[in-house]
């Protein structure tokens, strides 16, 4: 395939342009780099048809990731179900609404897989033969699994008071796992020591602006599963913002590039109530975003105190009309709760937090009933069950005997018509 | 001693907004700092700083800034995620 569609680095304060190297914040005024295209260019080969003949993984977008040659790294990610949420949809009150469901992405079960793959198939196209990040979960699962599949060594940073289930998921690929004891802050800093020191290549550092271009696959194949439409509302999750911008930029690069009419949408966020910067900044009609030092919720995948795009994402749901919202620890568990009981989605907090705010979103009238909707849920239940586990029945004993459990079914069906 | 290069942004608070950090750092430790970026409002103050000198000086800056009240993240703001 042609490599010409991925032009330079852009600096997204000043516009400078900067080579396709391992970088990721201008030199000038330290704002952060993005991949630049030839949109022009792209708009002459691609097309719906070509797309739709291509294998059915994130890659069938191509043109628009920021890679040189062919991919090299998760060939299989993506193109997860966007399921058609009829009960949720009764449940909540909505006409139509649909849930991306990236809780079986491949291979680690998470919406980073995306975000994974592009960052090291650009890895290694850039030469590095040691890959990195730091992460509280779904990223590190993301790039041990990744790298141990196409020969990188990596490195894996976690907080040294991580949940075991977390750590175990990153180990078991043969990662190199170090726990750093220490804030976040603290943590934080020692990271980009390291990042800077190493010549590694840092998913979410120098690799960020590769990195991050990866969740705009999530938009586009909304798109194409709606049968080329852009929903009218989609509501994302926000850790660091990054997602919640990329899918805005997929839906205006659908349309820059003709895969799709130009037509109204919004884009609303969700944060957890114990870590909200963004949806407080959004609330408060400012776009300067107050660090929350002390994250506390269940939500640990969304707890991100100094969210690096914060800024970016305010923007993105002003300009679009949309809203930002956040939600308690209980009402995220019974977000996931209402997602497993209507759709059979079993989402992790994250996922319990996009279906919370949506709910609250559509109860205050931010959403309307009547238009489209898509739920971005990004990441499976499994991976943190130990929130959930509390708020949920033990099963019912019984003795290996018919007569009890008759009796057990009896008490049940009473009240209801009989079904024997 | 090697002289380096380090980039941060520093949060400020709205107590801080008012008082002139920057100069009283200046006057303490031994660093050249340039400032690249900032805004502010009422509520909060972010400005990005490029200081240079010799490590440990930069250490002690960024540790009496703190000490005052002042947020310093390096402009990798996270390089944690989730
Ligand atoms: C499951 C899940 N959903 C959503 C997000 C939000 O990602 P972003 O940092 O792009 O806002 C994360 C990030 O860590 C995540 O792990
Ligand atoms: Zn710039």
């Amino acid at each position: 395939m042609a490599t010409e569609f991925f032009s330079h680095l852009k600096c997204r304060e000043c516009g400078r342009l900067y080579p396709k190297k391992a970088i990721h914040v201008c030199e000038f005024d330290f704002g952060p780099l993005e991949a630049d295209y030839d949109y022009n260019l792209i708009r002459s080969q691609i097309s719906r048809a070509r797309i739709e003949s291509r294998p059915q993984s994130m890659w069938r977008y191509r043109e628009l990731l920021p890679i040189d040659g062919d991919p090299t790294v998760g060939l299989q990610v993506g193109f997860t179900p966007l399921v058609k949420a009829r009960q949720l949809a009764q449940a909540l009150g909505v006409k139509e609404l649909y849930v991306k469901n990236d809780t079986v992405n491949y291979p680690t079960l998470s919406f980073k897989d995306r975000v994974v793959s592009v960052a090291l198939s650009r890895a290694r196209e850039l030469g590095f033969k040691i890959v990195a990040c730091a992460s509280t979960g779904n990223l590190a699962n993301s790039v041990a699994a990744n790298a141990a599949a196409s020969g990188l060594k990596s490195y894996v940073l976690i907080p040294a008071d991580l949940e075991a289930s977390k750590v175990l998921n990153s180990l078991v690929y043969g990662t190199n796992v170090i726990g750093i004891h220490g804030a976040y802050d603290q943590v934080n800093r020692l990271c980009s020591e390291i990042a800077g020191k190493y010549g590694w290549g840092f998913v979410n550092v120098n690799l960020r602006p590769y990195y991050a271009e990866g969740s705009k696959t999530m938009g586009y194949e909304i798109i194409e599963q709606l049968g080329w439409k852009i929903p009218a509302h989609t509501v994302v999750p926000m850790a660091s913002g990054s997602l919640l911008t990329k899918i805005c930029k997929s839906y205006q690069e659908a349309v820059r590039v003709g895969l799709v009419e130009e037509s109204h949408f919004s884009i609303h966020g969700a944060q957890a109530t114990g870590c909200n910067p963004i949806a407080l900044a959004h609330k408060a009609g400012t776009d300067l975003i107050k660090p929350q030092p002390k994250p506390n919720t269940i939500a640990k995948s969304l707890a991100i105190g100094t969210p690096a795009d914060g800024y970016y994402a305010v923007n993105v749901m002003r300009k679009t009309g949309g809203s930002a919202e956040d939600v308690s620890d209980a009402e995220i568990i019974e977000g996931i709760k209402l997602l497993a009981e209507t759709e059979g989605i079993f989402a992790e907090t994250a996922g319990g937090v996009t279906t919370a705010c949506a709910r609250k979103l559509i109860e205050a009238g931010k959403i309307p009933r009547d238009e489209p909707i898509v739920l971005c849920i990004t990441g499976n239940g499994l991976k943190t069950a130990e929130a959930v586990q509390p708020h949920l029945p033990s099963p019912r004993l019984i003795k290996p005997s018919l007569r009890e459990f008759d009796q057990l079914v009896a008490a049940e069906l009473q009240g209801s018509p009989a079904t024997v | 001693m090697a002289q380096e290069k380090q980039r941060f942004w520093l949060n400020f608070d709205s107590k801080g907004v008012t008082r002139p950090i920057i100069w009283e750092m200046s006057k303490k430790y031994d660093v050249v700092f340039n400032i690249r970026n900032s805004s502010v409002t009422e509520e909060v103050g972010i400005i990005g700083l490029e200081f240079e000198g010799e490590r440990e000086t930069i250490k002690a800056a960024v540790k009496w800034l703190e000490s005052v009240g002042v947020r310093v993240e390096p402009v990798e703001i996270n390089t944690i995620e989730g």
